[in-house]
C-alpha cells in the first residue's frame, strides 16, 4: 500500500497520541528569502471523454513566495493529434493563457476511450510536445452514507453527521489507475493536494495485489475529507482513468504537498510528461482521462446505521 | 582465516615457555557495596610501572617476574587500595572498591593511573558515569542515556524528538547498540522522546566512535556497549521513582549466601492511567503506554566460572478504536565467563534479539480491515577469548555467529469482506565472524593494538530473489520476472571483508600522549528510512543480491592531555571516514510493503571529516565536560543534487556542549546543560507553479540540502535534593527538579515552503518545533 497516504493516518493519529502525552510540535508562519530560478513554462492541461470544450493552460512559474497569479505564456500555438491523425486545434480568444478547443456541435467529446493524444505546443521558438491516453473507467455502483459520530466537536463540520463513501469495482488486470474527485453541490470540493485520492488497482500502489476489488475502504471513504457530511447536503464523486504517469505525477504532488515535520522525505522535484525538443526544463503535466460521475443527497432516513 | 590457527598454538607454546620464571596476579575486582564487577578499573605495579585494566566483568590478570609488589586499584569515584603481594607463584585476588566520599575526592593522592585518558589505547571513545547521567538535567525529568551521549564530541542528531543518534557522519542505523551484548534495533520510545534504556538498571555504557577493536563488527559507525547490573550480591535492595512519564520500581537480592543476586527492573509510563477518569466514552479505549522490563541474575561457581542470564523486553502501545500500533525490542542473553587458567579469560554469549512492530485498522472480523506485523531476530553465539600473554602484550581472539529471520511484512487487508495477502517472503541470512588482535606495549613511551576482523555474510533460501533493471537514472528500478527462487539454506549471496583495526599510542611527556588508529568496518544490515527523523515503521533489511554491504574506512588522530593531577582530561581529535554503499531513495520511493523495494534505493558514496575537542572536569564539586565538534557530514548519490556532494540531514558544522555539575552540600546538587549547534540543512524550492488550482513548488537548480535552518541553541537546569529524613529509617529520598529548554526558545527542526490549507494558490514558509516551550517537571526517586 502507498505509504504517504497510510503514514499520514499513522502520523496524524501519533501527533494526537503526542499531544496526548503532553508533548507537541508548533508551527509558525516566517518570512524566508529563497533563491530564485529564471520563469519557464508550465502546461496545465488535462483532457477527457466528456462533450464540451477543452482547456489547455500555459502559464510562466514564478518565484516561490510570490503570490501574485501566475502570469500567462501568451502567443503560443496548442494543438492535439490523436491517434488517427486527427488535429484539434487551440485558441487563446481572450489573450489571458487559456486556449480552448471548441467542439463543433456541442454534445461532441474530444476525448474517446482507447485513444491516444498527442499535445503540440509552439512557443518562443521553442517546441513541446506531451502524450496520453484515455483508459477504461468502471462504472460507479453506488454512493452510501453513514451515520458517524466524533467523540469530539471538531473545529469544522458537525459533530454528528455523515461518512459518504463510492462503491465501484476495479477492472480484472492489473495495472488501471483512478482518480477520485469528490464533489460538494456538484462543484469541486476540498480542492487541495493534501487530499489528492488516487488508487493503484483497487488499492494505493503497485506493490499490493488488489486488482479486481471494490475499491478499498480507505478510498472508497476519501469523499468525507477532515469533516462529516450534514443531512440534505449534496455529496458527488467523479471516477477518472488515468494512465500511470499521472499516478506518479499526482502521487509526489501529494507527497510534497504534506511534507513537514518529524518524518518529512527530502524534498524532490515532480516529474512531467511534457518534453522539450531543445532539452529545455519545463513544468506542468498533460493528462487525459475518462470520466464517470454520481451525485446524491444524503439522507439521515436511508443512512446505514453507526458502525 | 587459516593463519589464525598457527598463531594461537604458537601463543600457547610461547606462554607455556615463559611461565617458568614468571608469576600471575589474577582476580575480580567488585564494588563495595553491591558486589559489582567494575569495569575499567586501573590495576597498577607501582615497582613495575605497568598496569593492566579490568574488563568488562571486572577481571582482571597480569603476569610478572617474582618478587614483591605494590598493587595499586584505581577507579573514578571510588577509593583507591593499595595491596602489598608477594609473587612466588600465581595469585588470585579479588578486590572490592569502596565509593569515595565527595571530600576524599579533593585530597586523591596521585602516583598511579586516573590517567586512562592519556595512557591507555583507547581513542575516540566517550564514557559517562551513570552516576553523573542521573544528575544531569533531563527532558520530563526522565534519565535519558540516548539524550546524554548526545552532548558528547562528534554526536549529533537531525533535531529533537527524532530517534537514535549520529555518530561522526553515520546515520542511526550504523550504530550498534548492545544490551548486555545483544543488539537493540530501537533505542527509543514514543518515536524518540525517551530511550529504552532503565536508568536504574544500567551499570555502565561506553561510546566507540573510532579505534574499533576486532572484537566490535557488525555496524560501520559506533559501537554503544550499555552493561546491565549484576544485581546487588551484598543485600536486597529496592529503588524507585515516579516521574513526568514513568514510574520505576526495581529490586535487587543475593542469593545462594553471596554467590548469585539478581536485579528486576520495571517502568511504565501512566499518564494513561491518569487521564482515563477524564476521557469520554468513546475515547476511553484508548491506549497509549509505553513500559520496559529489564532482569538479570548471575550466579559464581566457584572461582573459575560465573553465569549470567538477563533479558529486557520493552513495548509502545498506542491504539483505541479499531486502531492499534505497538512496537518494542526484546532481547535475551546467556553469559558464561571461564577463568582458564589465571591468564586465559573467556566470555561465551548467546544471544537472542527480536524488534517487531504491528499496526492495525479494524479486526479480523470486519468486512473492511488491514493488519500488519513486521520483525527481525537475530540470535547469535560468540565466544571471546583474552589471554594475558605477559604485562606487554594482551591478546584477544574469538568468533561470532549470527543467524537473521527478518519478516518485512506480514499483512493482510480486507476490503468488503475480500480478503488480499500483502505478505512479503521472509529472508533469511547469517553473519559469521572470527577476530584477532593483539595490545602490545614496546617500551615506556610507545602502545601498539592490532588485529583483524574477517566477516562473511551470506544470504539464504528460501525465497525468490530479483535482479532489477533501470529504466531511467534515478528512478524506480523495475524487477526481472520471474526471478529466480531458491531452496531452503541455499546461498543466494555471500559477501566476505577484511576488516583490519590498528591503533597507536606514544606518550609525549607523562600526562600528554598522541594517539592514532585506523579501521575498517562492514555492516550487513540496513535500516531503510527516507524521513527526516527514523520512525518505528522503518524496516531493518538485509543485504542481499541487489544491497551490498556498507563499508566504513576511519582514521583518526589525536591529542590527549590531563592538568591539575588529573582533575581535568582533555584531547583534541581530528578523523576522516569513508563511506561505501550508502543508501538513498528514489522519490517518492515506498519503502514499506513493498516486495520490490531493492528497486527503489539508490547507493551512493559518504564522507566525514571534522575535529573534536573535549575537557572534562573529573574531581571536586564541580564536574562536567565542554565539547566542541567542527565537522562535515556528506553523501554523493547518483542523479541526486546534479550528482555533486551534498550535506546529510544531520550534517550540523559547529556543535558544541557544556554540561556542569555542581555538588552545592551533601544534600543539593545543581546542574546545567547548554547546547549550541548549526541548523540543519534544508532544500528549499526556488518557483511556483500554477497547475490544476494548486500552487506546486519547483527547485529550479534540481539542488539537495544547498540551504540551512537557524541555530540550535537550549539551556536546561536541574536541582537534586536528597531528603534529610530517611525512608524506614536506612533509605534514601530525594527529589529532582528538571526544567528543559530554561528561556523558551523555539529551536527549529525545520523549515520548508508549504501551501495554505485553506487557499492552496497560496504558498507560506513554516518553521516547526518539536518542542515550543520551556517543559519544566518534578521527580521523586527512593531507594532503601
Amino acid at each position: 500500500m502507498e505509504k504517504n497516504k497510510r503514514n499520514n493516518s499513522v502520523l496524524k493519529s501519533v501527533a494526537a497520541l503526542l499531544m496526548l502525552t503532553g508533548l507537541w510540535g508548533c508551527e509558525d508562519i516566517i518570512d524566508l528569502e529563497t533563491e530564485t530560478g529564471p520563469p519557464l513554462l508550465v502546461v496545465d492541461g488535462w483532457i477527457t471523454n466528456q462533450a464540451g470544450s477543452q482547456k489547455i493552460q500555459l502559464t510562466k512559474s514564478a518565484a516561490y513566495f510570490d503570490n501574485s497569479p501566475a502570469l500567462p505564456a501568451l502567443q503560443a500555438e496548442v494543438w492535439i493529434e490523436d491517434d488517427l491523425g486527427k488535429i484539434y486545434h487551440f485558441e487563446d480568444a481572450k489573450s489571458d493563457g487559456n486556449y480552448q478547443w471548441q467542439p463543433a456541435e456541442a454534445d461532441s467529446a474530444l476525448g474517446a476511450v482507447g485513444r491516444s493524444y498527442t499535445l503540440h505546443i509552439e512557443h518562443e521558438g521553442e517546441s513541446y510536445t506531451a502524450q496520453n491516453e484515455i483508459k477504461r473507467v468502471p462504472a460507479i455502483d453506488s454512493l452510501v452514507f453513514t451515520h458517524e459520530s466524533w467523540p469530539v466537536t471538531p473545529e469544522k463540520g458537525p459533530k454528528d453527521g455523515f461518512v459518504a463513501e463510492f462503491y465501484a469495482r476495479d477492472f480484472e488486470g492489473t495495472g488501471d489507475c483512478y482518480w477520485i474527485k469528490p464533489l460538494r453541490d456538484g462543484k469541486a470540493y476540498k480542492n487541495n493536494p493534501v487530499y489528492i485520492s488516487i488508487a493503484y488497482d483497487a488499492a494505493f500502489s503497485s506493490e499490493s495485489a488488489t486488482d479486481g476489488l471494490i475499491f478499498i475502504q480507505p478510498i472508497r471513504q476519501s469523499l468525507t475529507i477532515g469533516e462529516l457530511f450534514e443531512d440534505k447536503d449534496l455529496v458527488g464523486v467523479e471516477l477518472l482513468s488515468i494512465d500511470e504517469a499521472a499516478f506518479n505525477f499526482l502521487s509526489r504532488v501529494r507527497t510534497q504537498a504534506s511534507n513537514g515535520g518529524l518524518f518529512a522525505v527530502p524534498f524532490s522535484n515532480l516529474p512531467t510528461n511534457v518534453k522539450s525538443t531543445s532539452g529545455k526544463k519545463v513544468l506542468g503535466f498533460f493528462g487525459a482521462s475518462a470520466v464517470n460521475r454520481m451525485e446524491q443527497r444524503v439522507d439521515a432516513n436511508t443512512a446505514r446505521p453507526r458502525r | 582465516m587459516r593463519f589464525l590457527l598457527p598463531v594461537f598454538i604458537f601463543c600457547f607454546l610461547f606462554s607455556g615457555a615463559v611461565a617458568q620464571d614468571r608469576a600471575t596476579l589474577s582476580g575480580y575486582v567488585r564494588d563495595g557495596r553491591n558486589g559489582e564487577g567494575l569495569i575499567g578499573v586501573s590495576v597498577f605495579i607501582r615497582e613495575a610501572g605497568t598496569g593492566v585494566s579490568t574488563n568488562a566483568y571486572g577481571f582482571y590478570s597480569i603476569t610478572l617476574p617474582p618478587g614483591g609488589y605494590t598493587v595499586i586499584y584505581s577507579y573514578v569515584g571510588y577509593s583507591k587500595s593499595e595491596e602489598a603481594v608477594r609473587l612466588n607463584q600465581d595469585l588470585k585476588k579479588d578486590i572490592e572498591l569502596k565509593e569515595a566520599s565527595r571530600e576524599l575526592d579533593e585530597v586523591v593522592v596521585s602516583t598511579t593511573r586516573e590517567d586512562e585518558n592519556v595512557k591507555s589505547l583507547e581513542m575516540s571513545v566517550n564514557k559517562v558515569e551513570m552516576k553523573t547521567i542521573k544528575k544531569m538535567p533531563a527532558l520530563l525529568g526522565e534519565v535519558d542515556l540516548i539524550k546524554s551521549i548526545q552532548l558528547l564530541p562528534g554526536v549529533s542528531t537531525v533535531g529533537e524528538g527524532s530517534s537514535g543518534f549520529n555518530v561522526r557522519g553515520g546515520d542511526i542505523s550504523q550504530n550498534l547498540v548492545l544490551l548486555d551484548e545483544a543488539p537493540v534495533y530501537n533505542s527509543s520510545h514514543l518515536f524518540g522522546f525517551f530511550s529504552i534504556f532503565n536508568p536504574d538498571a544500567v551499570k555502565d555504557m561506553k561510546l566507540i566512535k573510532g579505534g574499533i577493536a576486532p572484537q566490535y563488527g557488525g555496524r560501520i559507525s559506533s559501537i554503544l556497549d550499555v552493561r546491565m547490573k549484576e544485581g546487588n550480591s551484598k543485600r536486597r535492595e529496592v529503588a524507585g521513582g515516579i516521574g513526568t512519564i514513568f514510574s520505576r520500581l526495581t529490586y535487587e537480592q543475593p542469593f545462594a549466601a553471596g554467590k548469585g543476586s539478581f536485579i528486576v527492573a520495571g517502568r511504565r509510563s501512566y499518564l494513561d492511567v491518569l487521564a482515563k477518569p477524564f476521557l469520554n466514552k468513546d475515547l476511553r479505549g484508548s491506549k497509549f503506554y509505553y513500559y520496559d522490563l529489564t532482569t538479570k541474575v548471575n550466579y559464581r561457581l566457584g572461582d573459575k566460572d560465573t553465569f549470567f542470564a538477563s533479558g529486557y523486553f520493552g513495548r509502545d502501545v498506542f491504539g483505541g478504536g479499531g486502531f492499534g500500533f505497538e512496537w518494542g525490542n526484546a532481547t535475551a542473553t546467556a553469559r558464561w565467563n571461564r577463568v582458564f587458567s589465571n591468564k586465559l579469560f573467556m566470555n561465551l554469549t548467546g544471544y537472542y534479539s527480536n524488534y517487531d512492530y504491528s499496526l492495525q485498522m479494524g479486526e479480523e472480523t470486519d468486512s473492511d480491515a488491514f493488519k500488519w506485523n513486521s520483525k527481525i531476530i537475530s540470535s547469535s553465539l560468540k565466544p571471546d577469548f583474552t589471554y594475558y600473554l605477559s604485562p606487554n602484550n594482551q591478546l584477544t581472539f574469538g568468533g561470532q555467529y549470527i543467524h537473521y529471520h527478518a519478516k518485512p511484512a506480514q499483512a493482510l487487508a480486507i476490503s468488503e469482506n475480500e480478503r488480499i495477502d500483502l505478505s512479503q517472503d521472509a529472508r533469511y541470512a547469517d553473519e559469521t565472524a572470527l577476530y584477532i588482535g593483539n595490545e602490545q606495549r614496546l617500551g615506556e613511551k610507545l602502545s601498539l593494538q592490532y588485529g583483524v576482523r574477517y566477516s562473511l555474510f551470506r544470504s539464504l533460501g528460501p525465497g525468490t530473489f530479483y535482479r532489477y533493471e533501470e529504466v531511467k537514472a534515478g528512478e524506480r528500478k523495475q524487477p526481472v520476472l520471474p526471478g529466480e527462487t531458491f531452496e531452503k539454506g541455499k546461498v543466494v549471496k555471500q559477501y566476505g571483508n577484511w576488516e583490519p583495526r590498528f591503533s597507536m599510542n606514544i606518550g609525549v611527556t607523562p600526562t600528554a600522549s598522541v594517539k592514532a588508529s585506523y579501521n575498517r568496518t562492514a555492516q550487513y544490515l540496513h535500516l531503510l528510512s527516507n524521513t527526516a527523523a527514523s520512525t518505528p515503521l522503518d524496516v531493518w533489511t538485509l543485504s542481499s543480491l541487489n544491497i551490498k554491504p556498507q563499508l566504513a574506512d576511519q582514521v583518526a588522530l589525536g591529542w590527549f592531555q590531563n592538568f591539575r593531577n588529573n582533575a581535568y582530561d582533555f584531547s583534541i581529535e581530528v578523523y576522516y571516514k569513508d563511506l561505501k554503499n550508502q543508501l538513498d531513495y528514489v522519490p517518492n520511493s515506498e519503502l514499506l510493503l513493498n516486495p520490490f523495494v531493492e528497486g527503489d534505493l539508490l547507493p551512493g558514496a559518504g564522507r566525514a571529516y571534522g575535529a573534536e575537542f573535549y575537557i572534562k572536569k573529573n574531581k571536586g564539586k564541580l564536574t562536567g565536560w565542554l565539547s566542541y565538534t567542527l565537522s562535515r557530514t556528506e553523501r554523493k548519490v547518483n542523479t541526486i543534487n546534479n550528482n555533486d556532494w551534498f550535506p546529510t540531514r544531520f550534517d550540523k558544522p559547529h556543535n558544541a556542549s557544556l554540561v556542569a555539575i555542581y555538588d552545592l552540600s551533601e544534600r543539593l546538587s545543581l546542574s546545567g546543560n547548554f547546547v549550541i549547534a548549526s541548523g540543519t540543512p534544508a532544500t528549499y524550492p526556488t518557483n511556483r507553479f500554477e497547475y490544476n488550482g494548486w500552487a506546486l513548488p519547483d527547485n529550479y537548480y534540481n539542488a539537495r540540502n544547498n540551504n540551512r535552518i537557524g541555530a540550535y541553541h537550549r539551556l536546561d537546569l536541574a536541582a537534586t535534593l536528597k531528603l534529610r529524613r530517611k525512608l524506614f529509617r536506612i533509605g534514601e529520598q530525594e527529589l529532582v527538579l528538571s526544567v528543559y529548554n530554561v528561556y523558551n526558545r523555539r529551536n527549529p527542526f525545520s523549515v520548508f515552503g508549504r501551501i495554505n490549507e485553506e487557499n492552496a494558490l497560496k504558498t507560506e514558509a513554516i518553521r516547526y518545533a518539536v518542542m515550543g516551550s520551556v517543559i519544566p517537571s518534578l521527580t521523586y526517586n527512593f531507594k532503601f
